[in-house]
């Protein structure tokens, strides 16, 4: 009976050494992605759902750098300013249908419609021309060396499919067969989709590159409950989860059978301040001046904060303090300015005597409490460390459906934001957060508090053109010395990326947590 | 005179259940804890600058790494836990019974003028009280929180946040006030002393509130003490789902929402605490109704 | 009768209506839609322009009068966030929540009842006050604690029973039911024990009240003291008039029912017209939210109206006034 079993089991094992058998995996997410269309919304669980699903022109890879997608190779146009794509050849839409230069051209013009939320992507594209069937140009008004970064997300549709169901144009209102099924290039189709409750993918028998997974069939769950996906993935339920709540690493480190990934994310934590504002609105105290136009009132407030205890109490030690606006790494890092403000509320309290507030004072510091990991928690932390030094802060925390809005009408005195570059480059947070409010050239839109420095407005274009790296990267530095100088924002830290899976299961983490199903080996 | 013999024989009754002893002792202590907080605890957690995040995530003190001074440990910013729940148990209260209050006030005085004018006001009484009824408690705290947002000046706003919560709950806990009141005001309608009262021309509002209510008060007791526990339990809610009170003015719901996150990390005494205590809490009261009922009701003994 | 009964329908009209306007007029007070709708790096004027489409700058009046007027003609609109039909949403998620419901009430009437006769005929023993004791602290426990520990318990430690969702479903003519199967019911357990949980006690209460005071009424004594078998006495007399007050109840604890819900089908991540709601005011997907509470309007107009018909039919004492 014994050796009967043995050999039984011996068959078996050996039966599964010998090919890397197909695998159905279960994974799940706190948000479902709304849509299938990947121009309708700019959100980042939709675009990393559906890079599974559809192509760029380029993509990035493992470690974030740009690699060749449905564009073989590219290079800038020769005589005007843009890019010239060199197409793939031989690849085939989901449906049959070959991929050509008209899908990229269609798929323009559709993502740049005013129906699209990714046309800003395309804001300084001028012209694109379809040159043959596999090459395509993209002018733009003006040197732009990072363009083929700013569309790794940018995802290629099959004309011919779009029009024939109707949804040559993202959906605005009502949905559109767009909205609900796909006909992608990539390495997996959809199978199934139930919105809010379970989306199927399956491998895409005819997609262009190796494979790399042994995945038969991957489902998906939003979970919005984090116990609740916790104790999912714990009863083998599920093999993935993204993300976990740092007090669960522990736990799930010292089950056997699991393990917690752990990276850092591009985003940057950060407080920011009313630049324009005259009076403070949550005062009790100071009713008539706004302390925080005063350098060296933010510089108090910087010094204040002690990073090192709320990284190692709040976040058990998984935060990187940040002393700009990207984190280290990033394309556009400013190595001679990577300090921030030391933890010293002596000086705090000097600096705040020396702009006249040597009693401090009191004002409203807003956050949300839904958004960010630990937010609410680190804006209790800051507060209580904001008052040691005599800086009152009245602590108002909120969903994030909320917030927006109160920023946009200027309902702050102090607010906390988070930022991840989406060309994973610095001049993303210089145009939107650094650069003064300008509604018609689209520029400092989430620079809510409406800091504005002339010299930094006057190099972001420079920056944008400059093809030569060194000279870039000066320009960049002078931003970043002087946005430090003026304390423009209390950069903090870097957010931490903790995902969970079961032990057995590969997969790569990614820095802009975008979850990527064809990197994953179930053993 | 049957009102003389109840009031002794329910001290009586009192006396000789253990259950209700201990409830009340329970509830005492919690109350007396609750009232007296800002003198016994060790730390106000409301104030930012009393507590520091060095102390946090203390466990108790029969743990190892625990501080002497904390007994039942710190939660994640380094407040101390009994100063927490005392002060959360504090929140609850006053919530849980201004919120029961103005469902009462509201509910009955509403119960009693559709019971005893009938007819047309009864039937627009019940129909707000089908809207009241349709709108989850969720979506009411959400709205009025949203219209104190967009009415009140930023200034006051989260001081008036128990304000809103307290009107959110009154406005969930009405109906029940209401409907009771209206059907027994029903019932005394149609008795001899009410049709005297109305005969001899006494003025509507002397008819119900001191002939009528006196006379109804038993059913609506139990209610109150059914709906104290169903307001606290409320509360903690509305918290668990984000949208009771802001996490640095807890109650016993915020604290234990704060608690979830804590629930399989190791730091367990930063949920089962106040979970802990609100049963407590919410049993005493829930085991006292029940002693009222049975008073009232002698045909249970 | 039948007047009462349209009346009481008109008047149900107006209580929809009142809840869609109050429900409108502050749905602007929950947040800002657009700014779930579009990404970060989504213009400004890109914003105003889709807030206009929508015709969310239109005065409130405007709005409101289109959102009744749809309505009324059967155009529920489309959801701000997954651009779906609103109607097709909720209609698909109305089964797991009634299923859930349905369940849940079985369950609570399955143990409700025997307990609530068991504590009433052997009111000093030591089991009555252990059942008692444990119903009161269980409900005492928020309904969210309750479903945490149970997934933790049956879920993870044990491993017998699933954490989340719904299991095996089948579609019965567009009806998507999980009753039909051994993994659904495995799903619905839990979930339907934690919203169980109050309605249990509630019931169990009620149907000990009732009984004690049936117990004690004249009509019972004499059939005592004519001989009448004990065990007749308790099922067919007692209990039978027990049941009256107590379905009256429950239909009323039904709308508590579904209201509940929201919170467990939250922690289960249950699939339903709750779990459909909260996520709606996580995204102000105002169009979802809307109907969403005209539907539940809806349903409670309903179940009032058949309570009060029940209430008349019984306590003719209600008849004397004019009730309506």
């Amino acid at each position: 009976m014994r050796a009967l079993k043995s050999a039984v089991l011996g068959g078996i094992l050996s039966l599964t050494a010998m090919g890397v058998s197909a695998e159905t995996f279960r994974w799940a997410s706190t948000t479902d992605p709304q849509t299938m269309d990947p121009h309708a919304v700019n959100s980042a669980p939709v675009l990393s759902f559906l890079n599974n699903v559809y192509e760029g022109l380029v993509r990035r890879g493992k470690d974030m750098s740009i690699e060749a997608s449905l564009a073989t190779s590219w290079e800038p146009l020769d005589g005007e300013n843009g890019w010239r794509f060199t197409l793939r050849e031989g690849v085939t839409f989901q449906d049959g249908s070959a991929f050509t230069s008209e899908d990229v051209m269609f798929s323009y013009q559709r993502a740049s419609s005013e129906a699209a939320d990714v046309r800003s992507w395309f804001a300084p594209v001028t012209e694109v021309r379809v040159v043959d069937d596999y090459t395509i140009d993209f002018v733009t008004s003006a040197p732009n060396p990072l363009f083929p970064d700013s569309i790794a997300n940018f995802m290629i549709l099959d004309k011919s499919w779009s029009e024939a169901n109707d949804a040559a144009l993202p959906a605005r209102d009502a949905e559109n067969f767009a909205t609900m099924n796909v006909n992608g290039t990539g390495p997996f189709t959809l199978a199934s989709r139930d919105p809010g409750v379970r989306t199927t993918l399956t491998p895409n028998a005819n997609w262009w590159d190796e494979v790399d997974h042994n995945i038969s069939e991957a489902v998906f769950t939003p979970i919005g409950n984090s116990a609740t996906g916790l104790a999912a993935l714990l009863s083998g339920e599920i093999d993935f989860i993204q993300p976990i709540p740092l007090q669960d690493i522990a736990q799930v480190e010292g089950r056997d059978g699991f393990k917690v990934l752990e990276g850092e994310e591009t985003r940057v934590i950060m407080f920011g301040f009313g630049h324009e504002h005259d009076t403070l609105l949550y005062s009790s105290d100071v009713t008539d001046a706004n302390p925080f136009t005063d350098p060296r009132v933010r510089l108090a407030a910087a010094h204040a904060l002690d990073m090192a205890s709320i990284d190692r109490v709040l976040f058990r030690g998984k935060i990187e303090a940040a002393s700009q606006l990207v984190p280290a790494g990033i394309s556009g890092f400013s190595e001679s300015n990577a300090d921030r403000p030391a933890f010293d509320p002596a000086r705090a309290k000097e600096l705040l005597s020396e702009a006249g507030y040597s009693d401090g004072f009191s004002f409203g510091l807003k956050c949300t409490n839904d958004r960010y990991i630990n937010d609410e928690a680190l804006c209790r932390a800051a507060a209580s460390m904001f008052a040691a030094v005599g800086l009152n802060a009245e602590l108002s925390t909120g969903p994030v459906r909320d917030y927006w809005p109160q920023l946009r009408e200027d309902d702050f005195d102090m607010y906390l934001l988070g930022w991840s570059p989406g060309t994973f480059d610095m001049e993303h947070p210089i145009r939107f957060l650094l650069h003064s409010q300008d509604d018609e050239r689209k520029l400092g839109s989430w620079n809510f508090g409406n800091y504005s420095n002339a010299r930094v407005d006057e190099l972001l274009p420079q920056i944008q053109q400059e093809i030569d790296l060194a000279a870039r990267q000066s320009m960049i530095d002078e931003v970043v010395a002087i946005t430090q100088d003026e304390v423009a924002y209390i950069p903090l830290y870097t957010q931490p990326l903790i995902w969970a899976a079961k032990e057995n299961v590969d997969l790569t983490q990614r820095a802009d947590n975008f979850f990527l199903l064809r990197w994953v080996t179930v053993n | 005179m049957t009102a003389f013999l109840k009031k002794y024989e329910g001290l009586w009754l009192f006396v000789h259940s253990p259950a209700a002893m201990v409830a009340a002792f329970v509830a005492a202590l919690i109350i007396i804890g609750a009232v007296f907080a800002p003198w016994i605890a060790l730390v106000n957690p409301y104030d930012l600058a009393s507590f520091s995040l060095f102390d946090g995530l203390l466990p108790p003190v029969w743990l190892e790494g625990a501080n002497p001074k904390y007994l039942l440990g710190t939660d994640d910013q380094g407040r101390d836990m009994i100063s927490s729940i005392l002060y959360g148990a504090r929140l609850s209260l006053v919530i849980g019974l201004s919120a029961l209050t103005i469902a009462a006030v509201l509910g009955v005085g509403l119960g009693l003028a559709a019971g005893y004018y009938g007819g047309r006001f009864d039937a627009v009484v019940m129909r707000i009280a089908d809207v009241q009824l349709a709108l989850p408690a969720i979506l009411t705290a959400l709205l009025i929180d949203g219209i104190a947002r967009g009415i009140l000046p930023a200034a006051i706003q989260q001081d008036l946040r128990v304000a809103v919560l307290t009107l959110a709950i009154a406005l969930s806990l009405w109906v029940n006030f209401a409907r009771t009141a209206r059907a027994s005001t029903f019932v005394q309608m149609n008795k001899e002393y009410v049709q005297a009262a109305i005969m001899m021309g006494q003025h509507p509002l002397r008819v119900m509130f001191i002939h009528i209510l006196p006379n109804i008060l038993g059913p609506l007791l139990v209610i109150m003490t059914v709906d104290l526990a169903s307001a606290i339990l409320l509360e903690a809610t509305l918290s668990f789902l984000g949208i009771g009170l802001p996490a640095d003015s807890p109650s016993l719901g915020t604290l234990i929402r704060i608690g979830m996150q804590f629930l399989l990390s190791g730091e367990w005494w930063i949920l089962w605490i106040p979970t802990l205590f609100l049963v407590a809490l919410v049993v005493s009261i829930n085991i006292l109704g029940d002693f009222l009922r049975d008073i009232f009701n002698p045909r249970l003994r | 009768m039948v007047y009462f009964i349209l009346k009481r329908m008109v008047q149900s009209v107006f209580v929809m209506l009142a809840v869609a306007f109050l429900a409108f007029s502050l749905f602007r007070f929950v947040g800002d839609p657009i700014t779930q709708m579009t990404g970060v790096e989504t213009s400004v004027t890109d914003q105003e322009r889709l807030r206009e489409e929508l015709g969310l700058n239109d005065p409130f009046v405007y709005q409101f009068a289109r959102f009744t007027g749809d309505m009324l003609r059967g155009d529920f609109g489309f959801s701000y966030r997954t651009r779906q039909p609103v109607a097709e949403m909720i209609a698909s998620r109305i089964p797991a929540t009634l299923e859930l419901g349905l369940v849940a009430l079985i369950i609570s009437l399955l143990v409700g009842v025997p307990t609530g006769v068991y504590t009433a005929l052997r009111p000093r023993g030591v089991l009555t006050q252990t059942i008692l004791m444990t119903t009161l602290v269980g409900v005492s426990i928020p309904t969210f604690v309750i479903g945490i520990i149970l997934i933790f318990i049956f879920g993870v430690q044990l491993g017998w029973l699933p954490t989340f969702g719904r299991g095996g479903t089948v579609q019965i003519s567009g009806w998507e039911s999980s009753l039909f199967t051994i993994d659904g019911w495995r799903a619905l357990l839990l979930p339907a024990i934690t919203l169980g949980v109050y309605q249990l006690t509630l019931t169990m209460r009620l149907v000990r009240a009732e009984m004690m005071e049936v117990m004690r009424s004249d009509y019972i004594r004499f059939a005592m003291a004519r001989g009448v078998p004990m065990r007749s006495l308790h099922y067919k007399h007692a209990l039978a008039n027990t049941m009256v007050p107590v379905i009256t109840i429950i239909g009323l604890q039904f709308g508590g029912v579904i209201a509940f819900s929201i919170v467990t089908e939250s922690v289960f991540q249950w699939p339903g017209m709750g779990l459909l709601f909260l996520e709606s005011i996580r995204f102000v997907d105002i169009p979802v939210m809307g109907v969403y509470l005209v539907v539940i309007a809806f349903f409670f107009v309903l179940v009032n109206l058949i309570v009060d018909l029940l209430y008349v039919a019984i306590d003719p004492r209600l008849r004397i006034r004019d009730v309506s």
